[in-house]
């Protein structure tokens, strides 16, 4: 038995209610994801070195691949512990409970601006490339059209957003889904970056928050499952720590906290955390650039 | 050029995993070209965009892993997917092994590795219990080869597990065989429905050999160690073994070996083996059969005894079986080869079990039979440097190991025994265990034969006979070869017994006189 | 009996402790095994074995966890910036004209070795207190200057440790919980005070950090009025392949460059700026006090918390290891003969001329980097007379003694693995590993300096007796 460290409140709840079940819908070596049969989500089960996010069970492990959990293993709920098959019980007496909550949007937009275009430039140092970011030195024809159907759709959907042109610009929202090589899409990952910000409480963009789940509901058949469920959760606000953290950086005046938050969200995935970063970019750009406009 | 394209359908790779195999997929010799990527309906307008779009990717599902490769010709299309498929195995199967990694406690191998489910403690008695405590609190199993622990721990950590349900096997437990795979001590037996719970190491071995040797198997043995059934301790492991055996579907029948147990737990184990759903046969070495008779259980009063019936509630044929019955024949033959002098036997053991049984076999003809593991004081052997009159001895009891290690895997306490013994005018027959198996000396009879054959030379020139019977214990399937073994002693013109039952019995019948 | 019918099911996953051959036996039969490094507990010792088992009864327990975690929580959670540089006169506290600070625990001027009588009557000639060093040794043999350890006054000093009135001061202060450290300067080449070498030269260096070195430092900070933080720093050192003790060319690379642009506006003359950068590029170890200072910085608010088993100093004096422990307040040392150290020496030296090991330095283990850290410096393997997976082994190894990780400060060659964070006085004596400690070598003799550099452990004794105490301690 191994002991969960701590988890989305919510994932919590599913767990003490005791309804839970489900099966092993992928594995990975540092976590695995299961889908529940109750509600269809997607829930994900980490080891220790990850951050909380929504949906997420960090577990004392240090990788998932000595459980030799297989898809399809069997996932129940018993007296507040969560069996995967026979080869996994986790307990969660000892959670520590953690919540996406996001910080509000700054009524004083300087600091903000200033960090923005810090950001940028550290982006275009230090950001991996193949998604958002060009890849320089590609000689791959799929990797350079990837790039540039990215960088062409993120323009147009900038253009419609700085025009005060919600609907308009969900099409070409919907055109990122499932855009790029990784497991989360490049695309997808830019616009869950983009849907955090349309969540912060005071953002310009908040009272049009309604907007993310317009692409989400165009964007079930158009990516995979996993990629879905973040887009999914990141559309009601729902984003895992290292985005928080990134965007609480963001708001003060701290350049090493805000280089060191940006460098854990740059290290997630491939591109992912690289693509992430600059879809906060492109939101806070555009927040910045439509003010209170936006209608 | 060709394209051609391989769907991997509801394949989930990491994406640091997938770009990695991206660039390794492009560096392959024969490809011109790769792409790796989950299907979406993007990804595929990319794929478009770049004339690498195939029908099959064309249905690909936005779950699916595509991978494109672009070569030469349909060759080298099929080698470049296959070295593809390498590389994703590769990925698969890329983990550390667990061996690399030094950990110093318990707890942190515990912790690093959940998959753990049982503990061998084999360190110093003094520690032993502090680290069998650590991995039940882990909730790991135990089989504590350690001895010198006290009753009190033992007592302790016995009901500690048993409250976890787990097993506390030991201390002083040498023997087990789990999941098939033989603990410290245990020859390799087939997998069978019979299942042994075992006081003793050596008679449960000798019970597991002579099972598999009458074509059946082992589901699970467990031992308990030496002291489980003493009134302090209360039988807990032998208990929770028996429960064990009869909640195992794989288990048919149950065997259940030890020495008589304190008069207040055989009660108790009696009591449970009435209610037991399945057959158990009984082997208390040297117990009282009618109590087990009465508590429905099967008694043996002799190890092969105990296995054949075993194996007949197993459902064995009778009539196929080779139960090696004596050979009257050699007895008499033997007999008539002896002076009227040469009245003794000695039994050398390096298995408690066997020269307990062997010992028992003797004192059913003899009253003058001594040993240092005598239960009647007055037969224990004064001087354990001499033998007296018929004498056993068990070298695996603490006073002769002297901090060496086991006589099964140090002979060499045991071999000048014997040298000692062959020059007696009074010895008849020696009586010796060869123990094979896991954990054993790697060729136990090959340590004797240059001793065996010099006495024989020696008694021959004094004109006496020399009997040695020498039993093999193993099987075919153990790690040292059985057979060469046996060829071993017949070649040195020792007398090979099929079994420890036969042994005991035709060294007490060869010095049996005037019969 | 779950368990019992999972274990049937399943191939035995076996933990073997003891017999070696047992696992190659399971092996042998395909089954899994992990085979202990296994040694018995407190070298056998049974009253320390009845301290390890008292420990483990569930309330006691639960308070040593509680405190532990608090203990590791506040060495993580420390931020140390580098807010300064004075005389230790001016902000050491407890600091007087007559006082000498030594490295490790308490010792007097009669046991003290070659190397630190050394330094002690060369930093008596600096402060002009005696007009040589023959008249200084009576001096300090005399009863009027005060000795005291370092580590008793909120400071850190490398090898002899020995800081008098005059000599400036590092100050590090503690964003998180506001506690203060300091350590004086480094004095860069081998002949150096710290060492035990005390001529003219050694003399009148210090006298130039005195009066050039210090104040153009000081100065500087004084208009970086944000301060260095230490911390984010020694993490961006460690991934540019320092371990931060014994090699420091990434981290002092990253410290001048950080103090550069205010030295370049501070009012001193173009010549005494470059003198000061000449003399930093002079050797790799101007970072190393910084980092022992951002060390106790952290591990100083982790100390005196009731309960807790982590260890908060080690620390030698040359002739004694002295470690403390949190949970064991104020300044109650445990102490073991201090060790040689193993290593390759400068040329022309062997290893009986080697002073046994010194300095406060260790504290940077105590932290976790240095010898713990060695996987993030393949280049100084050498140092351990080893290979790249030795590095890498003694960075692991140490966890095993260490209650977590410290995520803010990784290791990127094991896989972005935290720092081995919180050594456990409890766990050191369960598994008889010592914490393994990178360090420089000194001449045993007075006034010769540094001959070498390699690898030493602590003493068990001092661990062991810390735990008999703490024993004694949690109820």
């Amino acid at each position: 038995m191994i002991n969960a460290i701590s988890g989305d409140s919510d994932f919590i709840k599913e767990i003490n209610n005791s309804k839970f079940t489900g099966f092993v819908h992928s594995t990975f070596n540092r976590t695995f994801n299961i889908k529940c049969f109750e509600n269809g989500d997607l829930f994900t089960i980490a080891c220790r070195k990850l951050d909380n996010g929504p949906n997420t069970l960090i577990v004392n492990a240090d990788n998932m691949k000595s459980q030799k959990i297989e898809v399809n293993d069997p996932v129940r709920v018993e007296k507040n512990l969560l069996f995967i098959g026979e080869k996994l019980t986790i307990s969660i007496d000892k959670v520590d409970l953690w919540e996406s909550v996001l910080p509000p949007y700054p009524s004083n937009e300087e600091i903000l601006k200033r960090n923005v275009i810090k950001m940028k430039e550290y982006l275009n140092v230090h950001g991996v490339g193949g998604g958002m970011k060009k890849s320089v030195l590609t000689k791959n024809p799929f990797e350079a059209e990837v790039s540039n159907m990215l960088e062409k759709r993120t323009i147009l959907l900038l253009n419609e957003l700085l025009n005060h042109r919600i609907s308009t610009a969900l099409p070409h929202a919907v055109s990122l889904v499932g855009l790029g090589p990784g497991l989360t899409p490049s695309g997808d990952d830019f616009l869950t970056g983009l849907f955090t910000i349309f969540n912060m409480k005071n953002s310009p963009f908040y009272p049009y928050r309604s907007f993310c789940e317009d692409v989400l509901k165009k964007a079930r058949t158009l990516t995979n499952d996993i990629s879905y469920m973040t887009l999914k959760k990141a559309a009601n606000g729902k984003v895992r720590d290292s985005i928080i953290a990134l965007l609480n950086s963001i708001l003060v005046e701290d350049d090493q906290d805000l280089i060191l938050s940006l460098n854990k969200l740059l290290n997630i995935g491939s591109s992912s955390g690289t693509d992430i970063a600059y879809g906060i970019v492109f939101g806070m750009e555009a927040t910045i650039r439509a003010g209170g406009k936006v209608c | 050029m060709l394209v051609q394209a391989l769907i991997k359908p509801n394949t989930y790779f990491d994406s640091v995993s997938l770009m990695s195999l991206s660039t390794k997929a492009n560096q392959i010799e024969e490809v011109e070209q790769a792409i790796i990527a989950m299907g979406t309906e993007m990804n595929k307008e990319v794929m478009k965009n770049v004339g690498l779009l195939t029908p099959e990717v064309e249905v690909a599902g936005a779950s699916d892993l595509i991978i494109v490769v672009k070569a030469a010709t349909d060759e080298l299309c099929e080698t470049a997917f296959g070295k593809i498929n390498d590389l994703f195995t590769k990925k698969n199967s890329g983990k550390k092994g667990t061996n690399d990694i030094k950990y110093s406690t318990i707890s942190s191998a515990a912790g690093s590795n959940p998959e753990a489910n049982l503990a061998i403690i084999a360190v110093n008695g003094a520690y032993a219990a502090r680290e069998a405590k650590k991995a039940l609190e882990n909730d790991l199993h135990v089989m504590m080869f350690s001895d010198n622990v006290s009753i009190e721990d033992e007592i302790e950590l016995k009901r500690f597990a048993h409250e976890k349900g787990l097993f506390m096997m030991g201390p002083d437990c040498g023997t087990a065989i789990i999941g098939n795979t033989a603990l410290c001590f245990a020859n390799a037996v087939r997998k069978g429905t019979i299942g042994i719970v075992g006081a003793s190491g050596t008679g449960s071995q000798e019970v597991s050999v002579r099972i598999h040797e009458f074509g059946f198997g082992i589901s699970q043995l467990i031992g308990t160690g030496g002291r489980d059934l003493k009134e302090e301790v209360g039988g807990i492991m032998m208990l929770d073994g028996i429960q064990a055996l009869e909640d195992d579907e794989e288990t048919k029948v149950i065997v259940v070996i030890s020495k008589p147990p304190a008069p207040s737990v055989e009660e108790k184990v009696l009591a449970k083996m009435e209610t037991c759903k399945k057959p158990v046969v009984v082997w208390f070495v040297g117990g009282n059969e009618e109590k087990i008779t009465a508590a429905g259980a099967h008694f043996a009063k002799m190890s092969k005894e105990a296995a054949l019936k075993a194996v007949l509630l197993a459902g064995a044929d009778e009539s196929k079986l080779n139960k090696r019955a004596l050979n009257i024949p050699l007895i008499e033959e033997v007999r008539t080869k002896l002076t009227p002098e040469q009245k003794y036997v000695r039994g050398l053991f390096s298995g408690g079990t066997l020269a307990d049984e062997a010992m028992h076999a003797a004192m059913e003809k003899f009253d003058n039979v001594y040993s240092n593991i005598q239960r009647n004081p007055e037969y224990r052997l004064k001087d354990r440097y001499t033998s007296q009159e018929h004498t056993f001895i068990d070298f695996g009891d603490d006073e002769y190991t002297q901090g060496k290690p086991h006589p099964m895997i140090d002979p060499s306490t045991r071999l000048e025994r014997f040298v000692q013994e062959a020059k007696d005018p009074s010895v008849g027959a020696i009586v010796m265990d060869f123990v094979i198996g896991y954990g054993a000396h790697e060729d136990p009879v090959g340590a004797f034969l240059p001793a065996i054959i010099e006495a024989k030379q020696q008694a021959e020139q004094e004109g006496r006979h020399l009997e040695i019977i020498g039993y093999v214990l193993g099987t075919e399937l153990d790690p040292q070869d059985y057979q060469e073994q046996i060829d071993k002693l017949l070649a040195a013109g020792v007398t090979h017994a099929s079994s420890m039952q036969n042994a005991g019995l035709l060294a007490r019948e060869f010095v049996v006189k005037g019969e | 009996m779950s368990r019992i019918s999972d274990l049937f099911k399943s191939k035995p996953h076996v933990i073997n402790v003891g017999i070696e051959s047992f696992k190659d036996d399971l092996l042998q039969q395909g089954a899994e095994v992990i085979h202990l490094e296994w040694t018995p507990p407190g070298r056998g010792n049974p009253a320390l074995i009845a301290a390890l088992d008292k420990f483990e009864s569930p309330e006691r327990m639960e308070k040593i966890e509680a405190a532990n975690r608090l203990a590791v929580e506040r060495i993580i959670n420390s931020q140390p910036v580098l807010i300064g540089y004075d005389q230790a006169i001016n902000c050491v506290p407890g600091m007087t004209k007559t006082t000498i600070l030594h490295a490790g625990p308490p010792i007097t001027w009669d046991k003290m070795n070659g190397p630190m009588k050394g330094a002690v009557t060369g930093a008596i000639v600096f402060e002009g207190l005696a007009k040589d060093v023959e008249e200084a040794a009576k001096l300090a043999a005399s009863g009027e200057i005060t000795f005291s350890p370092c580590h008793e006054h909120n400071c850190v000093g490398s090898m002899a440790g020995v800081t008098s009135a005059s000599m400036f001061m590092h100050i590090v202060e503690n964003k998180t919980y506001g506690n203060i450290a300091y350590t004086n300067l480094s004095e860069q080449l081998a002949k150096i005070l710290r060492m035990g070498a005390n001529d003219q030269s050694v003399i009148d260096r210090l006298i130039w950090m005195r009066d050039v070195f210090g104040p153009i430092l000081r100065d500087a900070m004084k208009l970086n009025q944000n301060g260095i933080d230490l911390r984010l720093m020694l993490s961006q050192a460690l991934h540019m392949g320092d371990e931060c003790h014994n090699r420091n060319v990434a981290g002092t690379t990253l410290l001048i460059q950080a103090l550069t642009p205010y030295i370049l506006q501070t009012d001193y003359t173009i010549e005494q700026k470059k003198e000061v950068f000449d003399f930093v590029a002079s050797s790799d170890y101007f970072s190393g006090p910084t980092w022992m200072a951002m060390a106790k910085c952290a591990l100083d608010a982790a100390h005196g918390i009731e309960n807790s088993t982590i260890v908060t100093t080690m620390a030698r004096n040359g002739v004694e290891f002295g470690i403390r422990v949190s949970g064991m307040p104020g300044n109650t040392w445990f102490t073991g003969p201090a060790q040689k150290v193993i290593g390759p020496m400068f040329a022309g030296y062997k290893p009986e001329d080697s002073g046994l090991d010194i300095g406060d330095s260790a504290i940077t283990e105590t932290y976790g980097f240095g010898g713990f850290a060695m996987a993030t410096a393949p280049a100084i393997v050498a140092l351990v007379g080893g290979t790249v997976e030795d590095a890498i082994g003694f960075s692991t190894r140490m966890k095993e003694i260490t209650t977590t990780e410290n995520s803010n400060i990784t290791i990127p060659l094991l896989d972005f693995m935290g720092l081995p964070t919180g050594i456990d006085v409890r766990k050191v004596i369960q598994t008889g590993i010592m914490p393994v400690i990178n360090t420089a070598i000194a001449h045993k003799d007075a006034g010769i300096g540094m001959i070498g550099a390699g690898i030493t452990y602590p003493p068990v004794e001092a661990f062991e007796k810390a735990l008999l105490a703490l024993s004694e301690n949690v109820q």
